[in-house]
């Protein structure tokens, strides 16, 4: 893993973060830093702790550890916490007897950092209008309207569980190009976990990998592009001497090998096919292989 | 209190049709029962007959009064399944992490909860309630008018009565709510962790109590133990014989709304209210830990 401790105080920080449920434990003892203005992916299997671990961040559930969000124990002070953090955990958590103005009305007085006429602003352009009910919107309608809700909170943390779950393409990319080109700025930090890791690749600054309650990598983009290399070998002579080399994983796609290596010198895989940076979800396969889902250990 | 303000009223928003659209149709219905009632002739027997003649101003007092018992028990019903409905509200309508993530506690939105079920939303049934008057005294009336047993001189007897019975009304539904404030609070605080349950289950909490108090202290059965007499004594309105009312209704003096809130202030038991106050911000805190720990996302 990538030490990500930079002198700069980080927006989030955990040490020694465990969390049971009924005696089974989800989360073994999670160490991260997210420092500010970075762009995080947090990704994992179903079941893997990624809501449970936000859930930690966010003050909804009470950990063993030590978890900071802006110096304070979310826990413990979720309220005043929540400021300065915006979250969308579920799309369809917005309150549906409510009108989209009455709403806007409403979080004027209950949230101090919330800018109506921002909120009016994102929805320019969409068929939300203001006397609109929420429960007569669709999904996609819905997620739009969560989103400019969240953008229009002057928040340092936001953060994002399955925000576009459920959505079609459309909306999806919608969503995250508003939110990068409406909301992020150097000051404010993202964190974001979705199953369509190569949507959200292209904006990611870093990424966290977790399986089965443990963090199996944590780095920067740069750092992982640097790191992992996939090499296509046709071969079998080939192949043989390239899996000597011990990549972490291998397939056969298309008639194909697919192999990827970690911490391998590109020059030393260089003669033996075509080599290129693999993509999130090809790492997220590689490194996500569980031996109770796959009898078979991961090549 | 700017976001506490808020959050009673989003409770109102969330509830207005039991508290504003509901009781509005039913004086929609009432009056337009009424005028039906007076359009084929049935309304001459109960208003314009021998009734009007016999104590004119009497019946303008007692039947708004009756208007007034009416919305009481309308509203003891709705608050009763609001704070059964309401207080679980974000969890079944999957907006618990919704509010969970504005900067207020959970304490504080319980609160707000409460605080709705003793003002705005009995305001506005009392707002109707004040309505309903109005309409009753309307075509009461009108109804004098046309038979002749009214006038106009009868407009400011007519209004002064309406005011007192107002004010009465008013008086009442504040002394119940402080009164019943604590069972309120108990229901509440048991519909955020139990959901909707919690109306048969504050409904047996009593004799569960009265039970265990009886096993563990003995006497002849549960319902001669003293959970069950307090309980008793707590569940009673304390506007009992020979107090003013009765008075009034014996006499042939006008109602007063002084005399009327004077005697009911007198009656009520203002220790046993504040023990009640204190045992419901009690309930709510357990309900707010309990809020606070739960699992949001389930």
């Amino acid at each position: 893993m990538t030490d990500l401790s930079a002198s700069v105080e980080p927006i989030v920080s955990a040490r020694g973060l465990r969390k049971k449920f009924g005696g089974k434990e989800i989360l073994h003892g999670l160490d991260f830093d997210i420092p500010p203005g970075r762009i995080y992916g947090l990704i994992g299997h179903n079941g893997a702790g990624k809501t449970t671990t936000l859930n930690a961040m966010l003050g909804l559930t009470n950990c063993e550890g030590t978890i900071r969000v802006l110096g304070e124990d979310p826990f413990a002070r979720r309220a005043k916490l929540m400021e300065n953090v915006a979250f969308i955990s579920d799309v369809a958590s917005l309150p549906r007897f409510l009108r989209v103005r009455e709403l806007f009305a409403l979080l004027s007085n209950i949230h101090p950092n919330f800018s109506q006429a921002k909120a009016q602003s994102f929805l320019t352009g969409t068929d939300i209008k203001p006397d609109m009910k929420i429960k007569t919107l669709s999904k996609g309608m819905i997620a739009q309207l969560h989103l400019a809700v969240v953008m229009a909170i002057d928040a340092k943390l936001l953060v994002l569980d399955e925000p576009t779950l459920g959505l079609d393409i459309t909306y999806r990319k919608r969503f995250y190009r508003r939110l990068l080109e409406d909301y992020m700025t150097e000051e404010r930090t993202l964190l974001i976990t979705t199953h369509q890791v190569d949507e959200i690749e292209f904006m990611l600054s870093d990424i966290m990998f977790i399986r089965d309650g443990e963090l199996i990598l944590h780095m920067q983009m740069e750092t992982v592009n640097d790191k992992f290399t996939q090499l296509v070998v046709n071969d079998p002579g080939l192949q043989a001497q390239a899996r000597a080399l011990g990549p972490v994983y291998e397939e056969t796609r298309f008639g194909q090998t697919v192999m990827i290596f970690d911490g391998v010198d590109r020059a030393e895989l260089e003669p033996y096919g075509t080599l290129s940076t693999p993509t999130l979800s090809d790492l997220f396969v590689a490194l996500m292989q569980r031996p109770t889902a796959n009898p078979e250990p991961a090549q | 209190m700017k976001a506490f303000i808020a959050l009673v009223r989003r409770e109102f928003i969330e509830h207005k049709g039991a508290f504003l659209y509901g009781p509005l149709l039913l004086v929609v219905l009432l009056f337009g029962a009424t005028i039906l009632a007076f359009t084929v002739g049935r309304v001459d027997a109960r208003f314009s007959g021998a009734m009007f003649t016999i104590a004119p101003l009497r019946i303008y007092e007692l039947s708004f009064l009756g208007f007034g018992i009416a919305w009481s028990l309308y509203l003891i019903a709705t608050l009763f399944f609001y704070c059964a409905d309401g207080f679980a509200a974000d969890k079944r309508n999957n907006s618990m992490l919704f509010w969970k993530s504005m900067p207020v506690t959970d304490f504080k939105v319980l609160l707000s909860k409460l605080a709705a079920a003793i003002t705005i939303l009995p305001g506005t049934v009392y707002g109707v309630a004040l309505l309903s008057g109005l309409l009753l005294y309307g075509v009461a009336f009108v109804t004098t008018m046309i038979n002749g047993t009214g006038s106009f001189a009868a407009l400011g007897s007519i209004a002064a009565i309406y005011g007192h019975v107002a004010l009465a009304i008013l008086v009442t539904m504040i002394c119940g709510l402080l009164w019943y404030l604590p069972f309120m609070a108990l229901v509440g605080a048991l519909a955020t962790a139990i959901g909707r349950w919690a109306i048969p289950v504050s409904l047996l909490l009593p004799s569960i109590v009265a039970m265990l108090e009886w096993v563990t202290m003995g006497g002849l059965h549960p319902f001669t133990t003293h959970t069950w007499d307090y309980l008793g004594y707590r569940t009673t309105f304390p506007l009992t014989e020979d107090g003013y009312i009765d008075v009034w209704f014996l006499g042939k003096e006008p109602f007063s709304a002084i005399s009327y809130a004077t005697d009911l202030i007198a009656r009520m038991d203002w220790a046993q209210v504040g023990i009640g106050a204190a045992f419901a911000l009690a309930c709510l805190y357990v309900a707010s830990e309990y809020r606070r720990r739960s699992n949001a996302n389930g």
